[in-house]
């Protein structure tokens, strides 16, 4: 589709107020991206279930999918030997719809300031300066924006006039598009206007021509255009969301306050707060999770749970409930809009409570008298971190900014490689009024809790460090689509470590091959898209992994790390659907006893591709039994077949079996508040090489089965602050994973079901 | 229509991708023996007969004191043909003649059995606080190289080392895991077997009886010619007969690298090593020794070294001071062969022979008429072990490579006195699975007889007799072990460990066994214990302190009948067997050993099942349901529970079906 280039004028400045939006104190907003990533997931996406229709914008034109932008925890995720307890909250994990520019803007506000991932791609100027009919935004979206931070136009409700014997259906919106649906182009306007003069520029008149308002931020409450304060109305002005400063306990208030009768200044006077325009946010998030679910589970080799287990496989049955509750506060100093904030202090903590029932011994812990259900807890820390705002290096605003401390990132649009929140410095900006963008950071890798996931601060963090770069280029190299080229480097230290997790497994080494501990340095060559190409929208990423394993397992030998990833899902919008193929492949270790480990893995994946956790295979994790004890195929909420001990605490593995997807999806939007997702995907091992030599067994087929997954999204306040989601998905197992798990004949089929449900202040 | 087109390319892409990249097959990781070429009415290949001549054995022998003396490190150097034929015993001038055993973990006082040799009074009284059993100690490692090993798996006594002990492997990060498959193993082929032949005897016949069992500590590795397992060469040079607590470290060794260095020109097949052989993906470990650590050069000829730097010893019991040569395995002489028709239906089995023709276990019927209502007949130990083997045959091999070969075992069947009603094995098994599967078949049938209480009360040994009772306080039952339990290998082995259950940290013992502080593996508990005044008579033997070596039928169990105790090759403790029953009455035992432990267990467990079917449900076969150890729940602290399990197969178990599962239900 063609792009009219005199747009872009009026894009740049648009750009250049989304930047300054999103360095302003957007924290509701923020804190969806963080629940996103936390829950490793796109939920962002929640705020486009309001209607696909409604958008000016193309689908194509819109940014489509949330790179989930701060991968928040992530402590969803993950299985160590079994089971972790937490989710990736809600997520939409498919693709999403598009929507209305102003919409577009906050997904890229979402990702921008933490990520500076590319924002929207291409939105024609008059969408998106808000022409009239821009202002019909869906009702969900609304609330995703922090009341004072989206202009007052665009939450204005548009009259609708339906004409009689119209029906809904047909009543579009004069001017609205729907994808798919063409219609004929109105008459090109052409302005005749003899003998017009051009209006003066504001320098004609003399004096300011600004007329500057004290407070703003009080300014319609004054009015009487806003309702009271009330502390638990996040949509509603509300000091403690960052939509007023707060006040500033300094001799001048103190008495101006005492002299007009007002309450007292409460800002603890130790915070040292200087100046004006320091604004308080509160976040606050419970999830809750029920998730039953089937998958091969080994009986214990030393005792069983029941008798009559004669062989490798018990029952399959297990049920996981966890439930976490997200704390978070930030104190920023900005002017909440038009300018990125100046400082940011941040945190976020995580307490996760989590049940794990499993039908057989020693799968939740080492010890086989245990009985096989487990109940823990955990506080994590999940953000901590200290963002300054260095300089702006033009008058839009682009800005280099540093960042220290536990902070989320995620390395590509969908996650594939690093998606974590971590301890780490980083240094981030962006240029040419946001079209390029730039990431350059370090990370020091800190210890998991087992069995939550959560950052544990308490433990000594790993001997594992990642160094990433990345830049991000709008419209290239088409107009339309998002380029990323990234190097990422880990580094990791641990040969001498002897690691146990909480549950007495050991973690590092893994117990494969010769056990013996091992350092690896491996260099992440990366090159992503994100955007579209005419109608079809395209998120793609591939990575080349080199480097050297200091001792492989299978031959105590250096040997050369060489494997390659990639990933394609392309999808198209029409109405309220959208369609999406999805295409993975990570290359497989062919030879294990050679030097060279040909198995992608990744740092730290949290995945939003081919269904996400509501796909079976991405969601649960299987151990690999009888090929390696406390080791899984896979990780819990990733796709990689990469045989680790553990997604959180293990080290990356390069003999590998590799892994290949193929899949088609489709989003359906069935009303603002309920959305329908279908995934069917293919998997296969890329490779059997390794898990024949690991099982001694030499004919492993390579098919993994058929992920057959769908998954309801309720909101039943059409906001994102109550969202409920049921998915459910079964795998319908191939030959290979047969080959390697089936418990009995009967049983090929294994089942997930998630549950989850998240309210959000 | 462009959006279709691209959309299908997209598809046809990524169906490309999906199908490229290497299928399940391509892996040879690296050239292996060639694949097994079997004649179409065998499922198993024969091993050619190969045999070490006396130049071979010189050969060996030169290459190891060739990188003795580079190490300045003389040393005692055994080797043996594959049946365990003593082919020669040389020691260096020099040589550290000792052979110490450490103390047990937790210190002198916790020694047992053989722990703290010879300085421990109470098992050896009278020995000097140095005893010279090197070359005792140097055959049984050799011993070890060759009986582990086979055409398919070369495993070295480190490969032992690390499947003997408490946790699998042994090693910091496994603590809390289960003990290592074969726990117990060094503890069979004793001098004391009523199985094992003996130096002497008549020609060549094997399996040959090791004076110190198997060993764990590094030094002996196993021969190979043409490819062809010939033997194995065990070397002693530090006095210390021990074994490896962690697997993690690379142990630099003086013995390993001159054992190692003995193996050249007699290497095995490339990638049929331990270390390519992985279990639950752990890989096995050959030799920490490597041949960029030799230090000696080309050997000279051994001519020039017999005499001057060292002479040919005499062993009692083993060796003259000459060099002979091996037997051809295979072959009559070498004391197994294949089966005729007449002794086996089935033309791929091996059997045990005498050296003149005749099978030393002939298929026969019970001999424990006087006290069993209906033995088991001619016909039901014939079905029970073609049955079993059967299974073999279709078993896909645990401890084998190329990947998809068969297992290889021994499968011996016994009545309830321990006799043994017939023996059969695969043409290339290993040798130490002989007298294991014997040991396992009468632990079985031991365990679960009426008598086994009172006879274990009322051994002379007086710790076997304090074990009996430990255990009827274990299972708060003073009648446990009086014939209503069903008991397999497993099931004892479950309680024959330093934890109970097995692995399971700071938990106390299984009362069969010393408990971690004194669990090292020359002292297991019961199956040590039982034999120890075998070992010790006999070491008194060797060393020539006595006249009398210990007889040919171990442990001091009462006679069932005259002359006969039930354990006469001792007990083993590692899983390989099951109980017969015939309904609800015991009448036997059937063994097996040769490849891994969940292999043993179904081979024996679903011929027991397969005989049944076969003969009809009035037959012999597995023990009823409700009798099987798996129903017994021993409390532990905590308000745990624990059961015994009673077997475990394997996953993907058959190489002919994809069946999983395969013991369930029955």
């Amino acid at each position: 589709m063609a792009i009219d280039l005199s747009f872009l004028p009026t894009f740049a400045v648009l750009s250049s107020e989304l930047a300054i939006m999103r360095k302003n104190g957007l924290d509701d907003i923020r804190l969806e991206a963080s629940l996103t990533s936390i829950l490793g997931a796109s939920e962002l996406q929640l705020s486009s279930i309001g209607g696909p229709d409604e958008g000016e914008t193309t689908p194509a034109e819109t940014k489509s999918e949330m790179p989930a932008a701060e991968p928040i925890p992530s402590f969803p995720v993950g299985a160590s030997s079994d089971d972790i307890a937490t989710s990736n909250l809600i997520s939409f994990p498919e693709g999403t719809i598009a929507q209305v520019p102003v919409k577009l803007a906050v997904a890229d506000i979402r990702q921008a300031p933490q990520l500076a991932v590319p924002l929207v791609t291409a939105v024609p100027a008059d969408e998106a300066v808000g022409g009239p009919n821009d202002t019909a935004l869906p009702d969900s979206f609304v609330p995703s924006f922090p009341p004072g931070t989206v202009p007052e136009s665009a939450i204005q409700t548009p009259d609708v006039v339906v004409a009689p014997g119209v029906s809904a259906e047909g009543a579009l919106l004069d001017g609205r598009r729907r994808p798919g649906d063409e219609k004929a182009l109105p008459d090109p306007v052409v302005q005749t206007n003899i003998g017009a003069v051009r209006p003066p520029p504001p320098s004609a008149f003399p004096g300011d021509p600004e007329f500057p308002i004290p407070d703003r931020f009080r300014l319609s409450s004054n009015l009487g255009l806003a309702r009271k304060e009330k502390f638990l109305d996040p949509y509603n002005q509300n000091t403690f969301k960052g939509d007023k400063p707060i006040c500033i306990p300094t001799d001048e208030e103190v008495a101006r306050r005492a002299a007009a009768g007002e309450k007292k200044c409460r800002t603890p006077k130790i915070l040292g707060l200087k100046g004006d325009d320091w604004f308080f946010v509160l976040t606050g998030v419970s999830d809750t999770i029920v998730e039953p679910r089937t998958f091969p589970i080994p009986v214990s080799v030393q005792t069983t749970e029941r008798p009559r287990s004669n062989d490798v496989f018990g029952k399959s049955q297990s049920l996981v409930l966890a439930q976490t509750f997200l704390f978070g506060a930030a104190l920023i100093k900005g002017q909440t809009a038009y300018k990125p904030p100046d400082v940011e202090y941040r945190a976020l903590l995580a307490f996760n409570i989590n049940y794990v029932n499993v039908p057989e011994r020693r799968v939740l812990s080492v010890k086989p008298s245990k009985e096989s259900n487990r109940f823990d807890y955990f506080l994590g820390v999940q953000e901590l971190f200290y963002d300054v705002h260095w300089r702006n290096v033009s008058d839009r605003y682009d800005f280099d900014s540093f960042r220290f401390g536990i902070q989320p990132f995620q390395q590509d649009f969908r996650g594939f490689l690093f998606n974590d929140n971590q301890l780490g410095v980083r240094l981030f900006g962006i240029r040419d009024n946001n079209r390029f963008q730039y990431n350059l950071a370090a990370f020091w890798r800190l210890e998991k809790d087992t069995n939550s996931g959560l950052n544990a601060v308490t433990m000594r963090p790993r001997d594992d460090y990642v160094i990433a770069a990345n830049v991000y280029r709008q419209d290239f190299p088409v107009v339309g689509l998002t380029s990323q080229v990234s190097v990422t480097l880990n580094i990791n230290r641990e040969k001498k470590q002897l690691e146990l997790d909480d549950n007495g497994f050991p973690v590092r080494p893994a117990l494969l091959g010769t056990n013996r501990g091992r350092n690896y340095d491996v260099t992440y060559l990366g090159y992503s898209v994100d955007g579209r190409i005419g109608r079809v929208n395209l998120t793609a990423t591939s990575y080349a992994a080199l480097g050297t394993d200091r001792n492989s397992f299978f031959t105590d030998q250096k040997a050369k790390i060489k494997s390659f990833f990639f990933a394609a899902e392309p999808s198209i919008d029409i109405n309220y659907l959208r369609i999406r193929l999805a295409a993975l492949y990570a290359s497989g270790d062919s030879k294990p006893f050679d030097n060279v480990e040909g198995g992608f893995d990744a740092i730290f994946e949290n995945p939003i591709f081919a269904g996400a956790d509501t796909s079976y295979f991405i969601r649960q994790t299987i151990p690999f039994a009888g090929g390696g004890r406390a080791v899984a195929i896979n990780g819990r909420n990733g796709i990689l077949n990469s045989l680790r001990s553990s997604k959180e605490q293990g080290q990356s593995n390069f003999n590998n079996p590799g892994t290949m997807l193929l899949g088609v999806g489709v989003d359906a939007d069935i009303t603002p508040k309920f959305r329908l997702t279908g995934n069917v995907n293919h998997l296969w091992f890329e490779n059997t090489a390794t898990l024949q030599a690991l099982r001694v067994e030499g004919t492993i087929p390579k098919s993994i089965g058929y992920d057959i997954s769908a998954a309801a999204i309720f909101r039943p306040s059409a906001i994102q602050n109550v969202v409920f989601r049921l998915s459910g998905a079964v795998l319908q197992s191939g030959k290979g994973f047969r080959d390697l798990f089936a418990s009995a004949q009967r049983q090929r089929r294994f089942y997930s079901v998630l549950f989850n449900a998240t309210a959000s202040f | 229509m462009r959006v279709t087109k691209s959309i299908s390319a997209l598809t046809v892409v990524a169906f490309v991708l999906a199908s490229c990249g290497g299928g399940s097959n391509s892996t040879t990781p690296v050239a292996v023996s060639p694949p097994p070429t079997v004649p179409p009415t065998r499922a198993f290949n024969v091993p050619a007969q190969e045999s070490l001549s006396v130049a071979d054995v010189q050969q060996v022998m030169a290459q190891a004191i060739t990188e003795a003396r580079a190490r300045n490190m003389p040393a005692t150097i055994a080797v043996t043909d594959r049946v365990g034929n003593v082919l020669g015993v040389f020691v260096m001038n020099g040589a550290n003649q000792n052979l110490r055993i450490p103390n047990a973990p937790g210190g002198v006082s916790f020694n047992r059995d053989l722990q703290g040799f010879p300085g421990n009074l109470d098992q050896f009284p009278g020995l000097p606080a140095d005893v010279p059993a090197a070359g005792a100690g140097a055959i049984a490692k050799a011993v070890t190289g060759a009986y582990l090993s086979s055409g398919g798996n070369a495993f070295s006594t480190r490969t032992a080392s690390q499947i003997v002990q408490q946790n699998f492997p042994p090693s910091p990060n496994a603590v809390g895991l289960e003990s290592g498959p074969l726990y117990g193993v060094q503890f069979s082929q004793l001098p004391c077997s009523d199985l094992s032949q003996r130096f002497g005897g008549p020609a060549m016949i094997g399996p040959k009886r090791s004076p110190l069992g198997l060993s764990a500590d590094a030094g002996g590795f196993p021969l190979y010619k043409n490819g062809v397992l010939v033997g194995g060469v065990g070397v002693m040079a530090d006095g210390v007969y021990d074994f490896d607590t962690n697997i993690l470290d690379v142990e630099s060794k003086d013995e390993e690298f001159i054992a190692l260095a003995a193996t050249a020109n007699f290497l095995p097949p490339a990638g049929i090593t331990a270390n390519f052989i992985t279990v639950d993906g752990t890989s096995l470990r050959y030799s920490d020794a490597t041949t960029a650590g030799f230090r000696g050069g080309a050997a000279p000829a051994f001519s020039t070294l017999a005499g001057t730097v060292g002479n040919l010893v005499a062993v009692n019991g083993y060796s003259a001071a000459t060099i002979i040569a091996g037997s051809a395995y295979g072959s009559e002489n070498s004391g197994i062969r294949a089966s005729t028709t007449a002794e086996f239906a089935n033309p791929d089995a091996f059997i045990l022979t005498n050296g003149s023709g005749t099978n030393r276990f002939p298929i026969r019927a019970a001999t424990d008429g006087a006290v069993t209502t209906q033995p088991i007949t001619a016909a039901e130990s014939r079905a029970l072990l073609e049955e079993a083997f059967l299974i073999m045959t279709r078993a896909r091999a645990q401890i084998r490579r190329p990947l998809d070969s068969r297992a290889q075992v021994t499968i011996s069947v016994v009545d309830t006195f321990g006799s043994v009603l017939g023996v059969v094995r695969s043409p290339d098994a290993p040798i130490f699975g002989t007298d294991v599967s014997l040991q396992k078949a009468r632990t079985a049938a031991f365990f679960t007889n009426v008598n086994a209480q009172s006879e274990l009360l009322t051994n002379p040994t007086p710790r076997i007799a304090a074990m009996m009772r430990t255990a009827q306080t274990f299972f708060n039952d003073p009648n446990a072990f009086t014939g209503r339990v069903a008991f397999t290998n497993r099931a004892i082995g479950n309680i024959a460990r330093p934890f109970f259950p097995d692995g399971e940290q700071e938990r106390p013992p299984g009362p069969f066994s010393p408990g971690f502080q004194g669990f090292s593996p020359f002292s297991v508990g019961i199956q040590s214990t039982l034999i120890t005044e075998n070992i010790a008579q006999h070491v008194l033997f060797i060393l020539g302190a006595s006249a009398t070596d210990t007889a040919q039928r171990c442990t001091r169990s009462p006679d069932v009948i005259p002359g006969q105790n039930r354990l006469q090759n001792g007990i083993q403790i590692f899983p390989g067997s099951v109980p017969v029953y015939r309904g609800n009455v015991l009448v036997g035992g059937i063994g097996v050993s040769g490849d891994g432990i969940d292999q043993d267990d179904m081979i024996g467990f679903l011929g027991a099942n397969n005989a049944n079917i076969r003969l009809g449900a009035a037959s012999v076969g597995n023990a009823p349901l409700s009798v099987r150890s798996d129903n017994v729940i021993v409390p532990v602290t905590g308000g745990r529970t624990v059961r015994l399990r009673y077997v475990g197969c394997p996953f993907a178990p058959f190489l002919d079906t994809a069946e999983q599962q395969v013991c369930q239900g029955r």
